[in-house]
């Protein structure tokens, strides 16, 4: 489903990720840990279509060749960012995005777009299910939320969108251990053979509750290590310095 | 007027010797300034202030002409004494006198003689005035990485016998490299319908730093003008703080260009007025390069029938982005008959800029003042407390402590 | 040529003009042509002096040229002043005998003329070039004593109100272009709701410029009676022509005891192309007197169009306890200018006002809030809130904020706050993550930024509104 070779990048010269090579099939979940500063959310951003990035090296995505589309294309084939710092957007009201955003990807696909009752529907079930607050969805976005709803808002938006491919930037960080079960329950919930998941995170909690097939260490722009599950609780026990 | 202004200037070519490019500079102002007399309301930035009319109604006629070569007796001023510094005496428009006795001697030259350069641009009638009428040629340079150990002093005073008159004093400055110059203008003339215009010229280079201090403090009837002209280069600094409070009326401008990437100009000021003294503070912030920023700051305390203008500009040119530009102005009227007006203004030429202003006025807040009544407070006592930390905020601004401290206790100010 | 000129029609989609033979008044601005009007109109001798007077007066006046935006010079005597279509000599009686042509213009526009088709309770005047050519439900208003009708036919029957109201808020004396629009307005919108009314339904008022070389002078005037309502919609297209086409209307509004009045513009006029050529010059007087106590007037704009634009709609807070209120949208682009804001002048006890506007600018325009607050000394206990936010897309146009405000009432506060900002990268990039295209997340972003404004407007309105705003900033988005 996605294939990155060679990936590098630079920003104002700086260089952030080198050589960066990953694979990830239909159904699988990848889960890349590594320490502040490594390079994980420049992945994200990257792969989303962040512009601001000096880049090498071949990204695709279903075989179609990703940095020659742009954000909105992308998303439009199914990749999804659950962002790290969710923007709050004044004046515009959450449900009128969800909306807008669901039918611009309806209709770039070519299927056909929901009208007001089918989509409140489907929010109203999709809100349930990942016990959201409905009000919430009445309010402007993101304005006003704190840190765990933000964090709830991108798991929501995820479930309505229903993409192919979910990158979660540290969706984990700031969550309390409720907020934290509701995410996975999100995730799991989508899980199917044909979603894949590259989940980017700092600790291990939250892969407690989504098990990855693979976990991937990052260090200073490049994968140091991949292994399975385990992997995961290794490093929690050695931390990163001491992980080779 | 225009008959006394002839004889005056006539008189003043005579009794002095210029050189002929001071002559022709001094001709050109004076042709401009009959052309344009006085400031009235008709133009935008007197709006507010209709300096044609408040001469007018306060002082009527007025002479120009001033003996540069009659010795001005200095004892007679009020000195600071609870701060040491450096002092320059500016007596009638003439300086009386210059002292750096706290600082090394080849590290501060002064200037007397007109260089090459003559200010072109047409800033407005007052200056022409000035340029006109002013005395000799005044320059001060700091040399380069040279930080003044104290503060100079500047007072501004007039003859115990001088009345409307219009005098008139122009100092440049010109900080070098690194550089750095605290500034005090302290105004000392318990006269009354004369007319002081005050022209000081800025050149900041690289990160140097210029901290600007007026003080209008003591009371008197006279009526003034004040403009700073500054220009900023790279890192360069400049802090000016205002205290607007004693004279009849007195108008401080402030024109600023930031022309080096990373310079910031900050300016603050207080409007502490009693009686019907009309005063007001007219910033133009120009920022004309990337990462500029600014910041205004200006309060106001409002008796009897007082008034006071704050129009302050901020202007981003194209270039300018990353501009950070902040402005606010909050006013306490304290009696029915006392009036508060300001024109806070952006133009903005670049998008990614950063730039707010507000402004408020109103009355003192009964609420609190009753709050403190509650707790065993008088009116009087509730409401003088109720004003000071109105003002503490501004004051914290300055960063000079011993200047701080100085203003705390000229206003009366405790923490 | 053809591929160009779909394509400039897709930029601005009233900018079609209707063939129809129009009746002008001999070009230039004179006595003669003054006369003409007043007479083809069958005025009374009153108002034909009231003009004749402003003419004098405008002899001397001087047009204004403090405003930002500046214009080449009019030549006033190249213009017409009136212009109605032909098959108008004789008022039609009814909808059915108006021109085919008309009704299709309206048809076109979006305006139903006819009230079979009517848009959801909205009774409609509209304003073709000089004359007012249709009104719809006047019965069902006449039932409740509310008079709605061209200020001609008003003229004609309903004289004494006319006399007694016009020119009190907007004196004849008042400026260049409203004395120019005293001496020579040919028509506009007369409402009057009589004392307890509460207007049934929203009353709309559509102006549109066809004839070339036509200055258009309308004229509204809107009386709100002891303890009335009303809600008042404008709106205004016109074709694309190439050379500037003047338009200075003036408004008055009146509000007595406890009534309210809620006046909303949506303006389109033509922008001129992206070159800056050809487009609306709109200056408009707008002037609202909450006369009585308790009154309330409230004027909401979505100012899209015109070449340039120089609109203050303001209130004069007479009555004790009055409110004003203003909610400003403007958006520039291209090579508009616009200059817009408000006056709310505090003279009753208790008055409040609040100023709310949004300015958007982007390619070459410039955009300019001017607003004044001024509480007089014996407006106390009164207070203003102002927020004025602008939005810059690019480095090429221009967003500019010049508030003044007088305080002379220790008893009285005002706050004013402005910003002035872009839409950030990483809220372009969130929309875009979530799918939309640039413009669209453009578009939303921007609606968001206008919202407190946009939620002031009638529904049916709003939403007219919203797609406006997208629409304004094609393009702009590099």
């Amino acid at each position: 489903m996605l294939k990155i070779n060679n990936l590098s990048a630079k920003i104002d010269n700086k260089s952030i990720l080198q050589d960066f090579k990953l694979e990830i099939n239909p159904g699988e979940v990848h889960a890349i840990m590594g320490p502040n500063g490594s390079g994980k959310s420049t992945l994200s951003n990257i792969l989303s279509g962040k512009k601001g990035y000096d880049v090498t090296g071949e990204v695709l995505f279903e075989n179609s060749d990703l940095f020659s589309l742009e954000t909105e294309e992308r998303a439009h084939k199914g990749i999804f960012l659950a962002f790290q710092y969710p923007l709050e957007i004044p004046g515009v009201n959450t449900n009128v995005f969800l909306k807008t955003s669901l039918n611009a990807i309806k209709k770039a696909r070519g299927e056909k777009e929901l009208d007001a009752i089918q989509f409140l529907k489907l929010v109203k079930e999709k809100a349930k299910e990942l016990k959201f607050d409905e009000e919430k969805l009445g309010r402007q976005l993101n304005v006003g939320f704190s840190g765990g709803e933000k964090k709830k808002n991108e798991i929501l938006q995820m479930s309505i969108l229903n993409p192919k491919l979910s990158i979660l930037d540290e969706t984990d960080s700031g969550l309390d251990i409720d907020a934290l079960k509701t995410v996975a329950d999100g995730v799991n919930a989508l899980r199917k053979k044909n979603n894949s998941f590259l989940i980017i995170t700092h600790y291990q909690r939250l892969l407690e509750y989504i098990k990855p097939d693979f976990v991937h260490v990052l260090m200073n722009g490049k994968i140091i290590k991949s292994g399975g599950p385990d992997l995961a609780l290794e490093l929690e026990k050695k931390g990163y310095e001491n992980i080779n | 007027m225009e008959e006394q202004l002839k004889i005056d200037f006539e008189k003043k070519l005579k009794d002095f010797s210029y050189s002929d490019q001071e002559k022709k500079f001094k001709e050109t102002n004076f042709k401009e300034f009959l052309k344009q007399g006085f400031p009235n309301r008709k133009l935008e930035s007197w709006k507010f202030s209709d300096l044609n009319q408040i001469i007018k109604s306060n002082i009527g006629e007025l002479t120009f002409y001033n003996d540069y070569k009659k010795e001005n007796q200095i004892d007679k001023i009020q000195l600071i004494s609870d701060l040491e510094h450096n002092k320059l005496i500016v007596i009638d428009g003439k300086i009386e006198k210059i002292d750096f006795k706290f600082e090394e001697k080849d590290k501060i030259e002064v200037l007397v003689e007109q260089g090459e350069e003559t200010i072109k641009e047409n800033i407005n009638s007052l200056i022409n005035l000035n340029n006109a009428f002013s005395n000799k040629f005044c320059k001060i340079i700091i040399k380069k990485n040279y930080s003044l150990k104290k503060p100079l002093v500047i007072y501004h005073s007039t003859n115990k016998n001088t009345q409307s008159k219009n005098t008139n004093s122009r100092i440049d400055f010109k900080l070098e490299e690194n550089a750095c110059l605290r500034l005090i203008d302290i105004f000392k003339d318990n006269t009354e319908k004369n007319f002081l215009n005050i022209y000081y010229n800025f050149e900041l280079d690289k990160s140097s730093i210029l901290k600007n201090y007026k003080i209008d403090k003591s009371i008197n009837n006279n009526v003034k003008y004040s403009y700073n002209n500054v220009k900023q280069e790279a890192n360069s600094i400049s802090e000016t703080f205002i205290l607007s409070s004693g004279s009849k009326f007195f108008k401080n401008e402030i024109n600023c260009n930031l022309q080096g990437q990373h310079s910031s100009a900050f300016v603050n000021g207080i409007f502490d007025l009693d009686d019907e003294n009309h005063h007001e503070i007219k910033s133009n912030i120009n920022h004309l390069v990337e990462n500029t920023k600014s910041y205004q700051l200006v309060k106001s305390v409002l008796e009897k029938k007082s008034k006071a203008v704050y129009q302050g500009k901020i202007f981003v040119s194209s270039e300018a982005q990353k501009t950070d530009g902040y402005q606010l102005s909050n006013a306490i009227l304290l009696s029915e008959n006392s009036e508060f007006n300001a024109k806070p203004e952006l133009e903005i030429y670049a998008d990614d800029v950063k730039c707010s202003h507000g402004s408020s006025s109103g009355s003192l807040d009964e609420n609190s003042i009753f709050y403190l009544m509650s707790r065993g407070l008088n009116y009087k006592e509730a409401k003088k407390l109720l004003i000071n930390g109105f003002l503490l905020d501004v004051i914290e601004k300055i960063t000079d402590e011993e200047i701080k401290n100085l203003i705390k206790n000229l206003l009366g100010v405790k923490e | 040529m053809r591929d160009k000129q779909i394509e400039d029609l897709k930029d601005y989609k009233y900018g079609f003009s209707t063939d129809i033979e129009s009746f002008k008044a001999p070009k230039g601005l004179n006595e003669d042509v003054i006369k003409f009007i007043s007479n083809i109109k069958k005025e009374p001798k009153w108002l034909l002096d009231w003009r004749l007077k402003a003419f004098e007066r405008l002899k001397v006046l001087k047009e204004p040229d403090w405003q930002k935006p500046k214009y080449p010079k009019i030549d006033y005597q190249d213009l017409y002043y009136y212009s109605a279509p032909k098959s108008f000599k004789d008022k039609p009686k009814s909808l059915d005998e108006l021109d085919p042509k008309l009704l299709e213009t309206y048809q076109k526009l979006g305006i139903p003329l006819n009230e079979q088709k009517r848009l959801n309770g909205i009774a409609v005047d509209a304003v073709f070039d000089s004359v007012s050519v249709a009104t719809t439900f006047k019965e069902t208003l006449t039932k409740q004593g509310i008079i709605f009708c061209s200020i001609s036919e008003a003229v004609q029957k309903h004289p004494e109100l006319v006399k007694k109201y016009l020119g009190t808020v907007i004196p004849l004396t008042d400026h260049f272009f409203a004395t120019l629009n005293s001496a020579v307005f040919t028509d506009g919108s007369f409402v009057y709701i009589p004392p307890g009314v509460r207007c049934p339904m929203e009353l709309s008022t559509y102006f549109r410029i066809n004839a070339s070389d036509t200055g258009q002078f309308e004229r509204t005037l809107i009386i709100a009676d002891k303890g009335s309502y009303v809600s008042y919609l404008e709106g205004c297209t016109a074709p694309m022509r190439d050379e500037n086409q003047l338009h200075a209307a003036n408004v008055e509004l009146i509000a007595l005891d406890d009534a309210e009045i809620k006046y909303s513009t949506v303006q389109n006029w033509y922008p001129g192309d992206k070159d800056g050529k050809g487009g609306i010059y709109n200056f408009v007087t707008k002037r609202g007197l909450c006369k009585g106590k308790n009154s309330k007037i409230s004027w909401t704009q979505v100012e899209t169009g015109s070449a340039i634009t120089w609109k203050y709609p303001s209130c004069i807070l007479k009555g004790d306890n009055s409110i004003g209120e203003f909610y400003s949208i403007a958006i520039t682009n291209n090579h508009q200018k616009a200059d817009t804001g408000t006056k709310m002048i505090h003279l009753g006890k208790n008055t409040k006002s609040k100023i709310i506007s949004k300015g958007i600018s982007a390619g070459f325009s410039d955009m300019t809030y001017r607003g004044l607050v001024d509480i007089s000394p014996k407006a106390t206990n009164s207070n203003n809130f102002t927020q004025c936010d602008s939005l810059l897309m690019g480095n090429k146009c221009g967003a500019h904020t010049v508030p003044y405000i007088k305080n002379k009432n220790s008893d009285s506060n005002i706050a004013h706050e402005a910003t002035t900002s872009k839409i950030s990268e990483e809220q372009l990039h969130y929309c875009q993550q979530r799918g939309l295209n640039p413009e669209e997340a453009v578009g939303l972003i921007v609606n968001g930024f206008c919202k407190e404004v946009l939620q002031q407007l009638p529904m049916e309105f709003a939403v007219e509104a919203q797609k406006l705003v997208g629409i304004s900033l094609e393009g702009s988005v590099g």
